[in-house]
């Protein structure tokens, strides 16, 4: 190009390549804006939507009784939920209703229903278990290979699967009222699974993980994770064996006496830890929204209005969940006593020697206070008028304290307060409501109070005082967890046992502790008498406020006596028939008491009176020759069966306990059938009718109950009338007195 | 310029002297040596879009194209080495026969706009792509081609009544004086600027009928690039600057003048918060991949925005991703390359035998330049996003084909430059 041109073409070119860079510029100066300024905000903001934060639930803790038994533990389980947008044809909701319903049981049109909602999540069902899912997954895997070619959604995509968790208790509705269940969203929801809800949950952990925009996950490589931190272990002071003779015990009371509710509390007098706790009728913690009790449930689906049906359902349930041990209150009745003693003494207002003499009634302002017992007790001293539970005489005791001092130990040994057991649902007592406050109470509250009525404390209240009476007087604080362990074992923390206070000096207590056992062994609580074992304690009968005729029959008390390990209350809500709590409570107290002490290695010490009836102990004889055998067994009747020399089995076998006298069978043949017989009826007979019987049919047998007084009658035996036992079994029979054991 | 003509006859007179015995080369056939630097550059500018699209593309790929995560790499590539061929084999001919494409290429392209608004669009509503077998182009990238070469030939042609005084003889032009008296005169210079004007408009006018907005505008600035070029009266671009800005703020207040699709794309561009799962979805998506490379960037191949969040990251947003990549330093670089090859070009051109040559090289690095300026530009959300691509970046086989055969072109150009010695 000529120079000319050329120069105008450079400047020109020079012009526009300018502008062109200057446009490049720009673009990098918006590029330092974009990456650089704001580059932080715009990293923040591609994250949110590149990350998918999930939560990991931590693992709900395991809880264990002292034992380490597992009384409840979670596992991973699974969530399923369908997506129904996704369904596009007929086929496919077939398949999602029948395969969902079939495997999870539920009703095919409740499923059906939840398919026409137009979202992108329903759930279906939590609480999964591992191979209900796997079945649902098969189905899937085989109905997508069936229908490949199909454009429309997989059945994968319909139906899916999260992970989820369930809580299982092995022992189902073992101690239920104490441990409480979960509810759906892994919450407590009564007993510890509540109060103990942020141990046992944990801190649940994270992981963040890439994705893309079609919300798929990314290799692992983009992933970071934060352990969850597993929820805590509980050890409870519960005793598996202790639990179940207590709860053995009451649902039999609850067959027996026809009640509404029994419960029952058995307490380490020492530590004020809980060694059994229940309330009956209760519930299986698996299933807690089933009405245990049939007879309620088929009275509720009778109920036609649907309204009526659920609020009477959510009542059962409620009913059912109720840990009456804390939860419930009740007039204590003659139990009461024993506090009033208490405080009569260690105020210096009575003394052993002093004497009281029941005409039948005594006049409080212008109400005439009858004695329990028509004619009166006569002159009694403070120890007979426990053991007959005077009211007349306590009416005078309680007058003589004031109501002061009346008021001071009401609050000393804890009716003022709650427990404080670390436990959800604990009644409160309220002044003037559940008790009469000092300013309050005048003649005649201080008289009705005295041999406990009128007013209303809680079962852990009453327990938690007899308690304090058998330690020495330390009023303790109750409590059902004895240590928290981490996810590996380690102990986090132990509950210290904890002494609220010193109510009554050491004296006083086992002042009153004596006249107690008195009570067991001789007045009103004598069907609570374990021989061997130094019962004390106090039986109870209050009629229920506003309810004619319902009256709750309790016994509350511990053992041994002279060095007492555990306090037991037993009550029994509305019993049908008998209502007494010398008759109704007293023996089941005594039958529990028997197996826990023993339970317990406690060394029963008999007395002499009671060696008699004392079992001992059946020799091993595997092995001897027959002769060996023979003079091995001269205290007992040997029944040798078979034709060889040498004993190759025996029943009952080698230290069983059987009263001296009692039947061994010998087997000297490997073949020898066993020999049975027809077990006799050996109830309403004395304990020597008993034993002859037992003997006479080829059986052994062993006292139970009260066995140290002579009126006592055999009430029950262990092995059932007229069934097929094998001789030389050993039957427990239990007897109890029908005389003299009313309270109040 | 008969200086710049007089130099390589000699040479092809020698060359084809000297070895006579070897098959005489046909006249079309060029010599001399091609311009090293701008062939370098643009080899190492497509290595880069290569390997970037191969980088941005694969999850989009292995999503869409039943899991062959290669499938836009393996079909760019060949499109490279095709590309690349063709781009050699275009620069050994003599660049005087680029103006047939360009007066031949005028009535062809135009009727190609014309086709393709009339065949069914493929997406949406977008009448761009016209498809032969199994391949597609977009006739707006011949159209800027044919529009440069065009312009190229005419202005060479015209450029004495471009830049001169004449007065225009036609009989409407005297008409026109005559009827006015003789105060409006109709110079020759007044009478090219329509024309060229005219083509310009036509073309563009087509292009946006497409609902091709960015392309129209590129169009239109290719234009006026060869109109400034082509030595125009300066004071024409002073008015064309002013009604430019005029109507771009027109536009950009009333984006609703404009067709629904175009206007949505301005709205969401002036309203950082208008529909961000819809319009502003890919911008927003690019702003964090952006963001998110921060000064170094994370790394070839580590960008997470790519996942299917900048959708179609091979296309138009692909630089979003090699800024993720490769960081602002990176994408600095990236876009001094390109500054650097429309030098080199511009030097070319100056540099060239002919006023057709100059206006052909510039003009081709040119669009590249403002094309890449562009897109850096709606990526960024400097601009609205418009729909436009990256130069050897972006994926699309035949648009990269003929992108290399307009640097074979400029090569072409090159072999005839008198480039001042370095």
């Amino acid at each position: 190009m000529q120079a000319g041109s050329l120069k105008q073409m450079s400047y020109r070119a020079t012009i526009a390549l300018l502008i062109l860079i200057l446009s490049f510029l720009v673009c990098i100066g918006s590029l330092v804006r974009v990456a650089l300024v704001d580059g932080e905000k715009y990293k923040l903001k591609a994250e949110q939507s590149q990350l998918l934060d999930t939560k990991v639930s931590a693992q709900r803790g395991t809880i264990y009784d002292s034992n380490m038994n597992v009384l409840a533990k979670s596992a991973s389980a699974w969530l399923v939920y369908i997506v129904p947008s996704k369904i596009t044809t007929d086929a496919q909701r077939e398949a999602v209703v029948s395969v969902l319903s079939e495997k999870l049981g539920i009703d095919a049109e409740v499923i059906r229903e939840k398919t026409l909602k137009e979202s992108n999540y329903v759930k279906i069902s939590g609480e999964v278990e591992e191979n209900v899912k796997n079945d649902i997954q098969d189905y899937i895997k085989q109905y997508d290979k069936e229908n490949k070619k199909s454009k429309d959604a997989k059945l994968s995509q319909i139906i899916c699967m999260d992970p989820d968790t369930k809580r299982y208790y092995p022992y189902s509705s073992f101690a239920s009222t104490i441990i409480g269940f979960v509810n759906a969203d892994d919450n407590g929801n009564g007993g510890i699974e509540q109060s103990y809800n942020s141990e046992l949950t944990g801190v649940s952990g994270r992981i963040i993980t890439a994705m893309n925009a079609r919300q798929k996950v990314m290799s692992s490589e983009y992933e970071m994770t934060y352990e969850a931190q597993q929820g805590a272990n509980l050890v409870l002071t519960i005793d598996e064996v202790i639990q179940y003779y207590l709860e053995q015990s009451l649902d039999q009371a609850l067959v027996d006496t026809g009640a509404k509710y029994a419960y029952g509390i058995i307490m380490d007098v020492q530590t004020g830890a809980i060694l059994g706790m229940t309330s009956k009728p209760d519930f299986d913690l698996n299933k807690p929204n089933v009405i245990s009790n049939q007879l309620v449930a088929d009275k509720i689906a009778e109920i036609v209005d649907e309204a009526e049906r659920s609020k009477e359902t959510q009542n059962a349930k409620f009913s059912q969940w109720r840990n009456r041990t804390i939860s419930d209150t009740y007039e204590p009745g003659s139990v009461f006593k024993t506090v009033v003693v208490a405080a009569a003494l260690e105020e210096g207002v009575v003394d052993l020697n002093t004497t009281f003499t029941c005409t039948g009634g005594i006049q409080v302002a212008n109400h005439y206070q009858k004695c329990w017992k028509p004619g009166g007790h006569g002159t009694e001293t403070l120890t007979q008028g426990l053991m007959n539970s005077c009211n007349p005489f306590f009416i005078t005791i309680g007058q003589k304290l004031g109501k002061e001092n009346f008021f001071k130990y009401f609050e000393a040994f804890g009716f003022t307060e709650k427990s404080g057991i670390d436990l959800p649902a604990e009644a409160s007592p309220v002044a003037d409501v559940t008790y009469h406050s000092l300013e309050k109470m005048g003649i005649a509250e201080l008289s009705s109070s005295s041999f406990g009525q009128t007013f209303q404390v809680s079962p852990i209240q009453v327990v938690n005082a007899i308690s304090t009476i058998a330690n020495g007087g330390k009023l303790m604080q109750p409590y059902v967890v004895d240590s928290i362990l981490d996810s590996d074992g380690n102990v986090i923390a132990k509950t210290q046992s904890k002494v609220k206070r010193q109510v009554i000096s050491e004296k006083t207590a086992s002042t009153v502790a004596d006249m107690m056992e008195n009570v067991v062994s001789k007045g009103t609580g004598k069907n609570a008498y374990v021989a061997g074992y130094h019962v004390a304690g106090k039986t109870g009968t209050s009629e229920k406020i506003g309810k004619e005729g319902a009256y709750i029959a309790s016994f509350a008390g511990f053992a041994p006596a002279n060095n007492p390990k555990i306090a037991i209350l037993v009550a029994i809500d509305e019993p049908t028939g008998a209502h007494g709590g010398g008759v109704v409570a007293a023996p089941i107290a005594g039958e529990i008491l028997e197996k826990v002490l023993a339970y317990l290695n406690i060394e029963p010490q008999y007395e002499d009176a009671e060696m008699k009836n004392v079992s001992s102990t059946t020799p091993s004889l595997v092995g001897l020759s027959v002769a060996q055998a023979r003079s091995m067994t001269s205290g007992y009747t040997l029944k040798v069966v078979g034709s060889g020399d040498k004993v190759v089995s025996q029943t009952p076998a080698a230290d069983s306990q059987v009263r001296s006298g009692g039947v061994i069978v010998v087997y000297t043949d490997n073949q020898a059938q066993k020999q049975t017989a027809s077990v006799p009826n050996l109830t309403g007979m004395t304990m020597s009718q008993a034993n002859s019987a037992a003997v006479n049919s080829g059986f052994n047998i062993r006292f139970s109950g009260t066995t140290n007084a002579s009126e006592v009658v055999s009430y029950k035996q262990s092995i059932d009338p007229n069934t097929e036992a094998e001789l030389g079994s050993v039957i427990t029979v239990y007897f109890k007195s029908t005389v003299n054991v009313q309270d109040a | 310029m008969a200086e710049a003509k007089a130099k390589p006859l000699p040479k092809q007179n020698s060359a084809s002297k000297g070895k006579k015995k070897k098959r005489k080369r046909p006249d079309w056939f060029a010599t001399g040596s091609f311009d090293v630097p701008f062939l370098l550059l643009v080899i190492i500018i497509l290595t880069i879009g290569v390997v970037m699209l191969f980088s941005a593309s694969y999850t989009y790929a292995y999503y869409n194209k039943n899991g062959d995560s290669a499938y836009f790499f393996k079909r760019q590539l060949l499109f490279a080495v095709i590309g690349v061929g063709a781009m050699l084999g275009i620069s050994k001919v003599k660049y005087e026969y680029f103006k047939l494409v360009g007066v031949l290429g005028l009535p062809i392209a135009w009727l190609l706009l014309i086709i393709v608004l009339i065949l069914p669009a493929r997406f949406g509503d977008f009448h761009r792509w016209i498809y032969i077998g199994g391949l597609s182009f977009q006739p707006s990238e011949i159209a800027k081609l044919v529009v440069i070469l065009f312009c190229a030939w005419g202005m060479e042609r015209n450029h004495k009544k471009i830049i001169g005084k004449s007065v225009n003889q036609s009989a409407f032009s005297k008409k026109i004086s005559e009827l006015t008296k003789g105060k409006i005169v109709v110079y020759d210079s007044f009478v090219q600027l329509c024309l060229y004007g005219a083509v310009i408009v036509i073309t563009a006018g087509l292009v946006y009928l497409e609902n091709h907005l960015s392309g129209t505008l590129l169009i239109l600035a290719i234009g006026v690039t060869m109109m400034f070029m082509g030595e125009f009266k300066k004071h024409w671009f002073i008015i064309i600057g002013i009604a430019a800005v005029v109507l771009i703020v027109f536009v950009v207040t009333n984006p609703e003048i404009l067709e629904k699709y175009a206007g949505a794309r301005i709205t969401a561009w002036l309203d950082k918060s208008y529909d961000p799962k819809g319009a502003r979805w890919q911008t927003n998506n690019s702003l964090y991949a952006i963001g998110s490379g921060g000064l170094f960037g994370a790394g070839l191949g580590n960008s997470k925005q790519k996942h299917l969040f900048v959708s179609e990251p091979q296309n138009d947003f692909i630089f979003s991703i090699v800024c993720e990549e490769l960081g602002f330093v990176g994408a600095s670089i990236i876009i001094l390359l390109f500054a650097l090859l429309v030098w080199r070009g511009v030097v070319i051109g100056i540099h060239a035998k002919d006023r057709f040559g100059a206006l052909t090289a510039i003009g081709i690095v040119f669009q590249v330049g403002m094309q890449t300026a562009l897109n850096i530009g709606v990526v960024t959300d400097t601009l609205p996003n418009t729909g436009i691509s990256l130069p050897f970046f972006s994926y699309g086989g035949t648009s990269l084909m003929m992108l290399l055969a307009e640097m074979g072109m400029v090569l072409s150009v090159s072999r005839y430059s008198k480039m001042p010695k370095k």
